[in-house]
């Protein structure tokens, strides 16, 4: 499965909080959510955020990516 | 031994990664060796300058138990058999550009010296650097014996040789386009599940806290406690990974108490349940791992001091033990591993 395209509304979904709500034990991928959920960035610069590290990822995060579209 | 190249060790398809005689690694460097070292100064001192990046801790985890090396062995790890090695050297103002300038696919290995203001500023900053998640960084916090007097810590920059008391000295491990680093930690400590503690600021010495919601000042709730001891560290829920604080001193006159890693606002934690066996904790954890592609491992002094772990094998992959541990930000009481995958 591969990743939503960057225009996706996914990725707004995933910076306004939906990111907390996936199932993970990756640890990059859990030190992520938890400096985005502190950060004080604007949603659209988390989203970009979350894009290029899922895109960079993606091999590693199977289980995190099928998660993606209902979150 | 047979070398498949002069930057890599490795003939069988395992790279080095053990306790070596001095003058074997002086060998090594000279044939133009890409490695990280660990070992006590005087030994460091004595290599000559080559490809190398090193840092001071005389502990050891390696396959046959844990070892306190004297100045004739230096633990070598293989770098040029894991990837394409380039070397660099920070200050600590320079600290975002570690993970900055480390390879695309790959990973960063920085040696910080304990105690510096390099060591405190990469444990306050480490995650909110722009690449931190790209391009992981790991390494360890260079220390020193705890039953020499007036010790302290180095890193080596090997290219020169020269050792370092405030900066951090990092091999960029650069693999192909078809692996990954995949950065992993094993942490037998787990909440105790009983109160929640809360922090306002970041830092090492955390005066006040909330406790279940209520305001305390931090060193009475841990004599309130009985965890005056220190080997139970405070266990931080960073979206479900469990990263450890732990306990350096207190002082209850005074009323402070000082970490060996910073705590967060915004983060949930709590003191850590006790743990019986640490050697069995261990084994039981690793049991249940892969260590496919493993490359590079450490693990924390005060799990070594407190789990008595000196001669007790534990499984896993060998490693330096170390006065911090890095997975993309500092780790305290924590075993690290690097997998190419």
């Amino acid at each position: 499965m591969s990743i939503p395209a960057p225009s996706s509304p996914v990725w707004t979904r995933l910076a306004s909080g939906g990111l907390s709500r996936i199932q993970t034990s990756h640890l990059g991928t859990q030190m992520l959510i938890k400096r985005l959920e502190l950060s004080p960035a604007p949603p659209a610069a988390k989203a970009a955020e979350i894009y290029n590290y899922f895109a960079k990822w993606e091999r590693s995060l199977a289980n995190e990516v099928a998660q993606l579209a209902r979150l | 031994m047979q070398m498949k190249s002069p930057s890599s060790l490795a003939s069988d398809g395992t790279p080095v990664n053990g306790l070596m005689p001095v003058d074997a690694v002086a060998d090594l460097i000279r044939a133009g060796a890409c490695l990280s070292l660990a070992g006590r100064k005087e030994a460091l001192d004595a290599l000559p300058a080559g490809r190398w990046i090193g840092g001071t801790s005389p502990y050891f985890m390696t396959a046959e138990g844990g070892r306190i090396v004297t100045g004739q062995e230096v633990f070598v790890t293989d770098l040029g058999a894991i990837g394409d090695v380039s070397i660099g050297i920070y200050g600590a103002d320079e600290l975002e550009q570690i993970s900055g300038e480390a390879p695309d696919q790959g990973f960063a290995l920085a040696v910080i010296p304990a105690g510096s203001r390099c060591h405190a500023e990469f444990a306050k900053n480490a995650a909110t650097y722009p690449m931190a998640f790209m391009r992981p960084t790991v390494g360890w916090i260079s220390g020193y014996d705890l039953g020499e007097p007036g010790a302290s810590a180095w890193v080596y920059d090997g290219r020169s040789g020269a050792a370092f008391a405030d900066r951090v000295v990092v091999a960029h491990v650069a693999f192909g386009d078809d692996a990954d680093a995949l950065i992993e930690i094993v942490n037998i400590f787990a909440p105790e599940g009983e109160d929640v503690i809360r922090f306002d600021e970041t830092g090492f010495t955390p005066r006040w806290c909330t406790v279940n919601g209520e305001r305390r000042r931090f060193a009475d709730y841990v004599m309130a406690r009985g965890r005056q001891a220190g080997d139970l560290p405070l266990v931080g829920d960073f979206a479900g990974a469990h990263v450890n604080a732990s306990l350096k001193s207190i002082d209850a006159a005074a009323g402070t108490v000082e970490l060996y890693a910073p705590v967060f606002p915004g983060v949930d934690y709590a003191f850590a349940a006790p743990v019986g066996d640490y050697a069995g904790s261990f084994r039981e954890a690793l049991s249940t791992r892969s260590f496919d592609g493993a490359a590079w491992s450490c693990n924390c002094i005060l799990n070594f001091l407190f789990g008595k772990l000196e001669g007790v094998a534990i499984g896993g992959l060998a490693g330096p033990v170390t006065f911090g541990e890095i997975a993309y930000q500092l780790l305290n009481q924590t075993m690290v591993v690097v997998r190419k995958a």
